[in-house]
């Protein structure tokens, strides 16, 4: 067959399979089957974020069959349907998808600021409730949208909390008051690190006054050296370094900071990527002691700070996630898992998915910090947004080769160290 | 009417769709196709029919997308302002692409244009104070007319359709008017063109604004459709491609070129992308590695096109049917 | 002042990486006159290679290399094969589209196949620092700095004094011609093609310690590859060591006085302005670019 022939006859083949199969992809038109509820996934199952959605997809689905081990939702077995959300258009075409081929009332997911946007989007246009349980941009609950809920923290919370502890649990041991403290704040420059560092900053100026030696955003893709920017630092001498790192920046950064000799009273950073991932750990070693990561709760947690029937779900999670996964439970896991569950707490609470009942369940919940999975509490707002204090988050530190739970000391048995930071080769 | 056939087969199943079809995920989908479509029809202006092949073209789409956004949301300008705004914004930058298109041959043009919407993007990601940086812009959404708000995807598919015929008059007018002979004059021999006195680097510029302005409104009305715009995502080099691409794919340098290649390689990828979000592992992703293998096989055996190459097949058998 | 040397360091090391990416593509660019947007899939497969050869088996970058020379010459006879021998006498946009469906292409296979994390490759040098003078060098960007002159010399020489080379120097300049006295340009074109994969297959390796690895890492460097290319001129290869340094300067100087976020931005205003203004380069011929291309 002449090549023209065969590239034409392939051209045609593939779109009469295209437009055939879309016809035959008949969807169940509803909530069909007796015993059933059907809830909407969206995760980036492809592209850049997908090893994160993966995670987030892991956890959603661990957390379904602990949840239809406990008498389902509404009494109805959870069965979840998934769409890929690449990018956002794929974000609110697969939502339509699901809303109008699977018939769901309800949409969650979705770990990624840029894709929840459009993803709550394409459900409020078509009044689905839209159950966020990842993304952190602030601006998600300011759009007086009433079908939108979040219960994950805003993003001004990590660079809240990071503040925070700079200011009450670092500048003491210091020897300084908060206004005294000087902090060069470096980030990536995705979404996340661009809006966890200017919370940061804006708490840092406004509420305690401390003072900003730097603010440098890099590409962390293309970064291969950060001597320019620690030849700056060097000269600018902060005390604290606020680094949010997204992957091998970090050690970069640490092990170049050590060969140049860069001295720092303490660096923290926040969320499990960067120096909050397992990597940076099994990089360093020793010499990876002391920076101080913001995230989910791990070794050295105070389990009996837990509620009883947080403790036990605590456990049967990071059992079953151990079990799929090989892994402990993860950030990203933790927040499927604990998002899903309160899903089904106000479904169960509400017996109904039709708006204002829904609504009405989700901000009559009030429960003290220590109620989930992961040590949160629950509160929400009018605007759907879980309350940032109720959303517990803890500090923990590198040490030894383990990221150790350090901070609140109410819910910690391990305690930070080497604050401040000494030289170089003396961290043991 | 005879010329414009296809388009009226295509146009006008588009228009009757929604009467017969209630069914959401075709209604999106077949907006989608149409999107995408005019985006690349007004790609083609500049690509096809000036011959100025371009893969920064997102540079504009983004001008567009962000205006929209940016004025709605800080002055609670309607998004038609947005659009006019943005239009004029992609003009200037059109111009300066011209400029470039004159002073750079075939690939140092296509580079450049890379070069150029990835500083757009920089600047986008970075300039917070203006653009809230790497968050990108939440849209929101008010319905009515005056703001380019529709919950019904009834509504979108016509809007669509309308910015979709816009497009298409736009590229038959280059078909049929004399500037349009100039210009393909210009793209097949630039040295004899001018031998003739066509002002060719001025057509040149004034062919690539001209793709920009459209480009640009493309952009908005896909903001206001999806409601969020990420800068990552709007001034992507993927986008610029997939502009190219469809237009390639369909028939580059005809006006219905760009929607037929749309309606093949969107329905692919939205049929692929519904079948297999289930499946883990990156089957999805299949889509784009057979997009890359049809370019090359298109543009080397089926240079015109699959409206190039059935326009043939139609005209021979038409022959052979006379004789 | 204390800054300086250490800076000094970075930009040289860094001129060495971008060197050697550059090397291959001058080559592919300069004797093929054919823009190949897929350079950087080539360098990003090079970086897989490393990664699952240390991950799978423990072999160090340094002994892949061995294999990654015939492997990516191999690759790139195949490649010019199937795809680039059918479009050297096209058009512009012909070449313009095959190589970016190749490129298209090449990335989502790696997506497909390896997902879109971010993997780095950890051997035991990527963390041995030396120390000398008032600079830090780390060892593997060393090692690459090293290769890169290695290889941009070794081609220099090939070029210039053997047979092949001259051979390939003649096809460059005048195709046609070329033909006219019995150079196989097929075969010409084909070993420059493969050559350049090769070096930019090795060039991958040697990076892929220094740079996390991912499916559309390409991207960056390619655009970086041809800003440099263009600087040194086409096909000169010294040119190319040189446009290197030059962009590592721009953007270790930059970052120090402007901040890292704006850095890209001057090397991507600098490639404009260096096509619109000295096309040819800072040391190639002055309308050179006009011919032939």
């Amino acid at each position: 067959m002449r090549p023209r022939t065969l590239a034409l006859s392939a051209s045609a083949l593939v779109t009469a399979l295209a437009l055939v199969g879309s016809a035959l992809l008949g969807g169940s038109e509803g909530q069909a089957l007796q015993g059933e509820y059907k809830i909407g996934l969206l995760e980036p199952l492809t592209g850049p974020l997908a090893f994160e959605g993966k995670r987030h997809l892991d956890g959603y689905e661990v957390m379904r069959d602990m949840i239809n081990e406990r008498g389902g939702v509404m009494g109805k077995k959870l069965v979840l349907v998934v769409g890929d959300a690449v990018d956002p258009t794929a974000a609110g075409s697969e939502a339509n998808r699901l809303i109008t081929r699977e018939g769901v009332k309800i949409i969650t997911g979705t770990y990624s600021s840029t894709l929840c946007g459009a993803a709550s989007e394409a459900a409020s246009r078509q009044n689905v409730i839209y159950w966020e349980s990842s993304c952190v941009d602030p601006r998600f609950n300011k759009r007086g949208l009433r079908n939108v809920f979040r219960t994950e923290i805003d993003g001004t919370g990590f660079g809240w909390y990071n503040i925070e502890f700079i200011a009450k649990h670092l500048a003491p041991r210091f020897n300084l008051k908060p206004n005294q403290i000087k902090v060069a704040f470096l980030s990536e420059d995705s979404s996340y690190g661009q809006g966890v560092t200017e919370a940061a900053r804006q708490r840092a100026k406004q509420e305690f006054g401390m003072q900003e030696v730097a603010a440098e955003y890099y590409a962390f893709a293309s970064t291969n050296d950060f001597s320019p920017i620690i030849a700056k630092f060097k000269q600018l001498n902060p005390d604290v370094v606020h680094h949010i790192a997204r992957g091998n920046d970090a050690v970069l950064f640490w092990r170049q900071s050590k060969e140049q000799n860069f001295m720092f009273k303490a660096l923290v950073h926040a969320g499990a990527t960067g120096y909050g991932s397992i990597d940076f750990g099994k990089a360093l070693g020793v010499d990876g002691n002391g920076p101080f990561v913001l995230a989910e709760p791990g070794p050295g947690l105070r389990l009996e700070a837990f509620r009883p029937e947080a403790r036990k779900l605590e456990a049967d999670f990071s059992e079953a996630i151990k079990k799929k996964t090989g892994d402990e439970p993860l950030a990203s896991h933790r927040l499927a898992g604990a998002g899903l569950w309160l899903l089904k707490v106000v479904l169960d609470q509400a017996r109904t998915d039709e708006l204002e009942k829904f609504r009405a369940a989700v901000l009559a919940i009030d429960m003290p910090v220590g109620s989930t999975l992961n040590g949160w509490g629950v509160k929400f707002a009018e605007n759907g947004q879980n309350a940032n204090e109720r959303v517990q988050h803890y500090m923990l530190q590198w040490q030894n080769g383990r990221l150790m739970t350090v901070w609140p000391e109410e819910f910690t048995t391990a305690r930070a160290k080497w604050i401040p930071l000494g030289a170089w080769d003396q961290r043991k | 009417m005879r010329g414009h056939a296809l388009a009226l087969v295509v146009f006008g199943a588009a228009a009757l769709t929604p009467l017969v079809l209630h069914d959401g995920f075709f209604l999106d989908s077949l907006i989608l196709i149409l999107m995408w479509g005019a985006v690349s029809g007004a790609w083609n202006v500049a690509g096809g029919y000036a011959g100025q092949v371009s893969l920064g073209h997102s540079a504009f789409f983004g001008i567009g997308a962000y205006s929209a956004a940016l004025m709605a949301t800080r002055w609670n300008a309607s998004p038609w302002l947005g659009m006019l705004v943005g239009a004029v914004v992609a003009t200037g930058a059109g111009l300066i692409i011209g400029y470039l298109a004159n002073r750079l041959k075939g690939p140092y043009f296509a580079l450049a244009t890379i070069a150029f919407s990835q500083v757009l993007l920089i600047v986008a990601s970075r300039w917070r104070a203006f653009t809230a940086g790497s968050e990108g812009v939440p849209v929101p959404f008010r319905p009515g007319l005056w703001t380019l708000g529709f919950a019904s995807k009834v509504s979108w598919v016509y809007l669509v359709l309308g910015l979709a015929l816009a497009v298409y008059a736009v590229q038959v007018y280059l078909e049929r008017s004399r500037v349009g002979y100039q210009l393909a004059g210009v793209r097949e021999d630039e040295d004899a063109a001018q031998a003739l006195g066509i002002p060719s680097r001025r057509l040149k510029v004034v062919a690539v604004a001209a793709s920009a302005a459209l480009t640009s409104g493309c952009g908005t009305l896909w903001a206001q459709y999806v409601g969020f715009v990420d800068p990552f995502y709007v001034f992507s080099v993927d986008l610029s491609i997939r502009f190219a691409l469809n237009t390639i794919i369909g028939g580059i340098g005809t006006a219905m070129g760009p929607f037929v290649g749309s309606i093949l390689i969107t329905s692919l990828e939205t049929f692929l992308r519904a079948t297999f979000s289930d499946v883990r592992g990156g089957l999805v992703g299949i889509y784009l590695i057979i997009y890359g293998c049809l370019l090359i096989l298109v543009v080397r055996f089926i240079p015109r096109g699959l409206v190039g190459w059935f326009g043939e097949r139609f005209r021979a058998m038409g022959l052979h049917a006379r004789a | 002042m204390s800054a300086v040397p250490q800076l000094l360091v970075s930009t040289v090391l860094l001129g060495g990486i971008y060197a050697l990416i550059a090397v291959g593509l001058t080559l592919i660019f300069g004797i093929m006159r054919v823009v190949n947007f897929a350079h950087g899939e080539f360098l990003m497969l090079g970086m897989y290679l490393a990664f699952w050869a240390f991950t799978l088996w423990h072999i160090d970058p340094y002994f892949i290399l061995v294999v990654a020379v015939p492997l990516f010459f191999a690759v790139g006879l195949g490649v010019y094969a199937l795809v680039m021998r059918g479009v050297i006498h096209a058009s512009h946009n012909v070449q313009i589209f095959t190589t970016v469906g190749l490129s298209t292409a090449l990335q989502n296979l790696a997506l497909v196949f390896w997902t879109g994390d971010f993997r780095f490759v950890r051997p035991w040098h990527s963390g041995v620092v030396l120390r000398i003078g008032g600079g830090a060098f780390n060892l593997s960007q060393v090692v690459a700095f090293a290769v890169a002159v290695l290889f941009t010399l070794s081609l220099f020489a090939f070029m210039k004094w053997t047979h092949a080379g001259r051979v390939m120097r003649a096809t460059a300049q005048d195709g046609e011609a070329a033909t006219l006295v019995g150079i196989n340009t097929d075969r010409v074109y084909r070993l420059a093609f493969a050559i350049g994969i090769a070096c930019v297959g090795v060039a991958g390796v040697l990076i892929s310690p220094l740079y996390s690895v991912y499916p559309t890492a390409g991207l960056q460097f390619v655009l970086l590859a041809y800003v440099v290319v263009v600087l040194g001129g086409l096909g000169d290869m010294v040119g190319a060591l040189l446009g290197s340094l030059i962009v590592a300067a721009v953007e270790v100087i930059g970052s120090y006085l402007f901040g890292s976020a704006w850095k890209e931005v001057i090397y991507f205003v600098l490639f404009i302005a260096v096509l619109v203004l000295r096309p040819a380069g800072l040391f190639g011929q002055r309308g050179a670019e006009a011919l032939g291309v």
